[in-house]
């Protein structure tokens, strides 16, 4: 029973882990020019293709060479989106850029399998088989997955804390025009945006090919769990949406197992929509409240002591 | 220094300046009064490429930078202060003031050393260096304004509405240190405001503007005792 459980938290973990992700690569997108990227769910699927399909199979590439290929090679389809899409679409209305990104996804929903033929891709020998510890078996690829996301999640708090691009790009976020007046290139930041969007991109399609092997609809679930991992944690911030992510991981995953397996999947928008009613900030909303509510305490106590 | 030559800007289809000019020299105070709407915060912003003027030239130092995008003509040294200051409000005071200094590539050491020359101007923010500028009353936010526009080390710095909100002891404060920067720095001054007195008295030279026009200009000791300007402005 305790390996049970065990099992179940790490790869609730682990799934959260890369809901957070998700949330991370959308959210980046979103606080730099205020829109969605609606075709997340296909740039994760392209990564998953090019490391596979091309990097492993078509070029015979050991599986570290591929990982770091696909991983420059998404950066720089990021920097050719920024500047065909998100650059001049920035400033028009919401709609264009939302169909402009839907359309992507399409194209490369299509693309992949002229590219790549329509059979699902499984890469062979990368992060298979388990680890055993305390009657618990859990796959290694669950384990890569969180050791990758917290390198991940602690170099990109680095570089927005540290750097003086990762500043700019935080105040780029808080608002746009008055960054404009601090000398900051808008335009650079949004591209350095897109690029490390689109890298966390690669790494998930990469880190999740052999849980849901490589096929058009690989990241479908995970997309949209990723968006309700953001709305949970509270829209527009990076911390909010990292815990999204770990509390939709593991909630869902016990769920699996107390409510009838079918039910797994639905949990995770059954609790956005609860989030979105009661507390619409999500997570961080949460903590506003519970704050609210103590230092009222405190006013209370003080007009008690007067 | 600056200059601005019959430029028209538009808001979409609404007209917001009628061809206005205007110019700077070197070491002046210049401020620009009008009522709210006149179009004074709307030529900052066309100065600044915020917003595009459709027609009209400005050239900074002999070169047009009519074109220029804003981060660019903020590299050539001409800094605005946005009306209701726009601090970066979840990110440090020390933080904001690295921001101010984005297009200049200073070394750690020059940076340590700029700060410290902030914070002797403005000692509340050294006590605040690490609170959220969002924590900051409104005095200090503006004063976190000023500091974070003068870290790039500019020639001309435009102040917009420095005063406004603010509780009258601490408008004195800003002004003061407005004519420190002006004389002590050596710097050339834009001064907007709606408040007439305090800009005409801290001016050299004033501007004055009414639905998208300059209706007149002149040296500001001359304009406080314009009858016009007096029951306009003065409210004498």
């Amino acid at each position: 029973m305790q390996g049970i459980l065990l099992q179940l938290i790490v790869s609730g973990i682990a799934m959260g882990f890369v809901y957070a992700l998700v949330a991370v690569e959308y959210t980046l997108i979103w606080n730099a020019c205020g829109l969605l990227n609606f075709s997340h769910e296909k740039i994760i699927m392209l990564g998953g293709y090019v490391f596979v399909g091309t990097c492993i199979t078509a070029l015979g590439m050991s599986n570290i060479m591929s990982a770091i290929l696909t991983i420059i090679l998404l950066g720089i389809f990021g920097a050719l989106i920024a500047v065909i899409i998100f650059i001049p679409l920035r400033n028009q209305t919401r709609l264009i850029a939302v169909v402009a990104t839907v359309m992507l996804g399409q194209i490369l929903n299509e693309a992949a399998v002229l590219v790549w033929g329509p059979v699902a891709l499984m890469p062979k020998n990368f992060l298979s088989g388990v680890f055993t510890f305390m009657g618990a078996t859990v796959a290694k690829s669950y384990v890569y997955i969180i050791i990758v996301a917290v390198i991940i999640i602690a170099l990109l708090e680095l570089f927005f804390k540290k750097t003086k691009p990762g500043k700019g790009m935080t105040c780029v976020s808080i608002n746009k025009t008055a960054s404009a007046l601090m000398g900051i290139n808008v335009k650079v930041s949004i591209v350095i945006t897109l690029i490390l969007s689109f890298m966390i991109c690669g790494v998930l399609g990469i880190i999740t090919a052999p849980i849901f092997t490589v096929k058009q609809q690989m990241a479908t679930m995970i997309a949209l769990k990723g968006f309700c991992a953001g709305v949970i944690g509270g829209f527009g911030s990076l911390p909010a949406a990292i815990a999204g992510g770990l509390v939709l991981g593991i909630v869902e995953n016990i769920a699996g197992v107390v409510l009838p397996a079918v039910f797994k999947d639905a949990v995770a928008f059954a609790l956005m929509i609860l989030f979105m009613l009661f507390s619409p900030k999500g997570l961080v909303g949460v903590r506003d409240h519970v704050r609210n509510l103590q230092e009222n305490r405190k006013q209370k106590k003080g007009k008690v002591n007067i | 220094m600056l200059q601005v030559d019959n430029i028209v800007t538009y808001y979409g289809n609404a007209c917001a300046l009628h061809g206005v000019s205007f110019r700077i020299e070197e070491n002046e105070i210049v401020s620009i009064i009008g009522a709210n709407g006149a179009g004074k915060s709307t030529l900052m912003k066309s100065i600044m490429g915020v917003v595009r003027p459709r027609s009209g030239a400005i050239t900074y130092q002999g070169e047009n930078i009519t074109n220029l995008p804003t981060h660019k003509i903020v590299g050539k040294g001409i800094v605005y202060v946005p009306e209701g200051r726009d601090v970066f409000a979840t990110v440090s005071v020390q933080d904001n003031l690295e921001m101010g200094a984005y297009s200049r590539k200073f070394s750690q050491k020059e940076l340590n050393g700029l700060y410290e020359e902030m914070y002797t101007m403005f000692p509340r923010l050294k006590e605040r260096r690490k609170q959220m500028a969002g924590t900051l009353s409104g005095g200090e936010q503006q004063m976190l304004a000023i500091a974070r526009g003068l870290m790039s080390k500019p020639e001309i710095i435009m102040f917009d509405e420095p005063s406004l909100g603010l509780a009258p002891i601490i408008v004195d404060e800003v002004f003061d240190r407005i004519k420190y920067i002006n004389q002590e720095l050596g710097i050339s001054v834009v001064l907007v405001e709606q408040n007439a007195y305090m800009a005409l008295t801290a001016s050299n030279r004033c501007y004055v503007m009414e639905n998208g026009k300059i209706t007149k200009e002149g040296k500001s000791s001359d304009l406080i005792s314009d009858d016009s300007i007096k029951e306009a402005y003065l409210g004498m």
